[in-house]
């Protein structure tokens, strides 16, 4: 069975999509088609999915993309002071500026 | 002028914070868990989350200070933050500096067990062609004395180890004399079937421990440890009470293997390590070495299974425990010891980087190196990926250099892998590459088709949801985690 979902790229990444996609890698398989405005998700289930799990797992697919996109918008925040911890937490250099 | 500062200074009302890093993972539908870098926790909802992450939590909330002094977020009262993390981030990883601090010695591949379960032992008179010689334990003492670890453990394993005792008595006199500066300490691995009094002495002597096999009462112990003379379990029991009589009752310790039959028996077999005074248990999770990594159906199959006969087991050990009976379950506590603690307990599995010739490196009987002990059972089975090098043939820098660790570690580091890199549990997790090579022929696997990924993650989200609906229980895993 093979159900399409869409999704505006001016509010989610093609990197975010792939990695929601990503976890749900023993359940569909994904093809992604890239439009000017947005980006076309089928989603191949196999045979042996009933219409009930696949509606499940699209919904959680759905869910999964929003959650990625919160990591997405934490992990660039928070992106320099990370590093700036592991350089320093690693080195006694004191060649590593704290600002 | 006073030493404290004016209450409006707490009560300021600009929102401006920064966010530290931190990740989060749903455990039910309404509740969310967040780790920040070191691996501190904090439950909360998902409206705190979007709060939070969109700079929209009010300072008044509980969850601002709570988020704030477990360093998910800084502001301008709290600019240290990004120190401490940095020294706590230190400490976590402190102990690679350590380097390899277990060396296990396979000293004979000889057993007279024939277990179905074991993929090294032999069933052989041959003592040369099975049994580690002197030429290749000298070698490794060698080895083992170069490790930068000032504290070593040498494990003794088999086949029957204590079948080649006169070699162990070998290595303890040859490394104690040719040790310097370490802290040596020697344990046994045995079925205990053939110790003898005389073994036992020589063991109290030079302060060797003993770590045995004890799968159940006696009706699954010896039908998974079959043994001439069907005696397994009476061996064993005799064994624990001799050593407990020679060396003292802590002396002894004793692992369960978890094998089909053990499924549907947790609580018999919880109350067998009661019936016999250990402290806990250790419900180890199924071994994919063997016929279960030839079928991976059947792999996957246990994976869900094994997590409910842990759950029956974590329930009664807990009922135990509230009855007033104090015992433990050893891989809850290993869990536990890495959410609430910055020190590693030291479990291979459950390392990141991988434990696998950092933490732990076999000596084979025949001089091959392997990166843990599940490496070497690979290799039995005909993959030799995780070897070394050769006792024989190899320097300290071939083997600890070499293409088979250091790729493999590199590889499968799980701030790197795909799903790993972003979950909120790595921190108490592990890479174990040796585990996804067995089952899928790569270092990293996909973890959404892991059933490593699916039993920790299980155990993780438990074990959590446990410590928040039953402060009882949060004691007590607190407790656990000393």
């Amino acid at each position: 069975m093979e159900i399409e979902v869409s999704f505006d790229l001016k509010v989610y990444s093609l990197d975010t999509l792939k990695k929601a996609a990503y976890r749900y890698i023993n359940v569909f398989s994904i093809n992604f088609d890239i439009q000017p405005k947005q980006v076309r998700c089928t989603l191949a289930f196999t045979d042996k999915s009933t219409p009930d799990q696949c509606k499940y797992y699209v919904d959680q697919f759905k869910k999964e993309v929003l959650d990625q996109d919160l990591r997405n918008t934490i992990k660039n925040e928070t992106e320099p002071v990370r590093n700036l911890i592991l350089a320093q937490a690693f080195s006694k250099t004191g060649l590593v500026d704290d600002e | 002028m006073s030493k404290f500062q004016g209450i409006e200074f707490y009560k300021k009302s600009d929102k401006k914070y920064h966010l530290l890093p931190f990740r989060f993972i749903n455990l039910t539908e309404e509740k969310l868990l967040l780790t920040n870098l070191v691996g501190e926790y904090y439950l909360t909802d998902r409206k705190v989350l979007d709060d939070l992450v969109h700079h929209q939590l009010d300072r008044e909330n509980l969850a601002y200070s709570n988020l704030r002094s477990r360093h998910f977020l800084y502001d301008e009262q709290t600019s240290i933050a990004k120190n401490l993390l940095k020294i706590k981030y230190r400490t976590k990883f402190n102990r690679l500096a350590d380097f390899t601090s277990l060396h296990m010695f396979v000293v004979s591949l000889r057993c007279e067990h024939s277990c179905p379960y074991c993929q090294v032992s032999r069933q052989s008179d041959d003592k040369k062609k099975y049994d580690m010689s002197e030429e290749v334990a000298s070698k490794s003492i060698d080895l083992t004395l170069r490790s930068p670890s000032k504290n070593i453990k040498i494990e003794f394993q088999g086949g029957e180890s204590l079948l080649n005792f006169e070699l162990i008595k070998y290595i303890v006199e040859e490394a104690k004399s040719r040790n310097v500066d370490k802290n040596l300490g020697f344990v046994i691995a045995t079925n205990l079937a053939v110790v003898t009094q005389e073994i036992l002495d020589y063991c109290l002597m030079h302060d060797i421990h003993i770590s045995t096999s004890l799968d159940g009462p006696k009706s699954l112990h010896n039908k998974n440890r079959p043994r001439p003379g069907k005696n397994s379990y009476e061996k064993t029991i005799e064994g624990i009470q001799l050593t407990r009589d020679t060396l003292g009752f802590d002396k002894v310790n004793a692992l369960m293997t978890t094998t089909e039959a053990s499924l549907s028996m947790p609580k018999e077999i919880i109350d067998e390590y009661l019936l016999h005074n250990f402290s806990g248990i250790f419900l180890r999770p199924l071994s994919p070495y063997g016929f279960a990594i030839k079928t991976k159906k059947f792999n996957e199959y246990n994976a869900s299974r094994w997590f409910e006969f842990y759950k029956q087991g974590l329930e009664y050990i807990i009922k135990l425990n509230k009855e007033g009976i104090r015992f433990r379950e050893f891989y809850t506590s290993t869990i536990l010891k890495k959410i609430f603690t910055l020190s590693d307990p030291g479990y291979v599995d459950l390392m990141s980087p991988a434990g696998i010739g950092i933490a732990a490196v076999v000596y084979n009987y025949d001089g091959n190196i392997f990166a843990s002990d599940e490496s070497r059972m690979l290799a039995e089975m005909g993959e030799n990926k995780f070897k070394m090098g050769n006792v024989l043939h190899d320097t300290y820098k071939d083997i600890f250099l070499s293409d088979a660790l250091l790729d493999p570690l590199e590889d499968s580091f799980a701030l790197s892998v795909p799903m790993c890199n972003d979950c909120a549990f790595e921190n108490y997790c592990g890479a174990d590459p040796v585990y996804h090579y067995a089952t899928t022929n790569d270092f990293v696997g996909r973890k959404p088709e892991s059933d490593f990924c699916y039993r920790n993650m299980n155990a993780f989200k438990y074990i959590f949801n446990r410590m928040d609906s039953d402060k009882f229980v949060e004691d007590l895993f607190m407790s656990w985690s000393k």
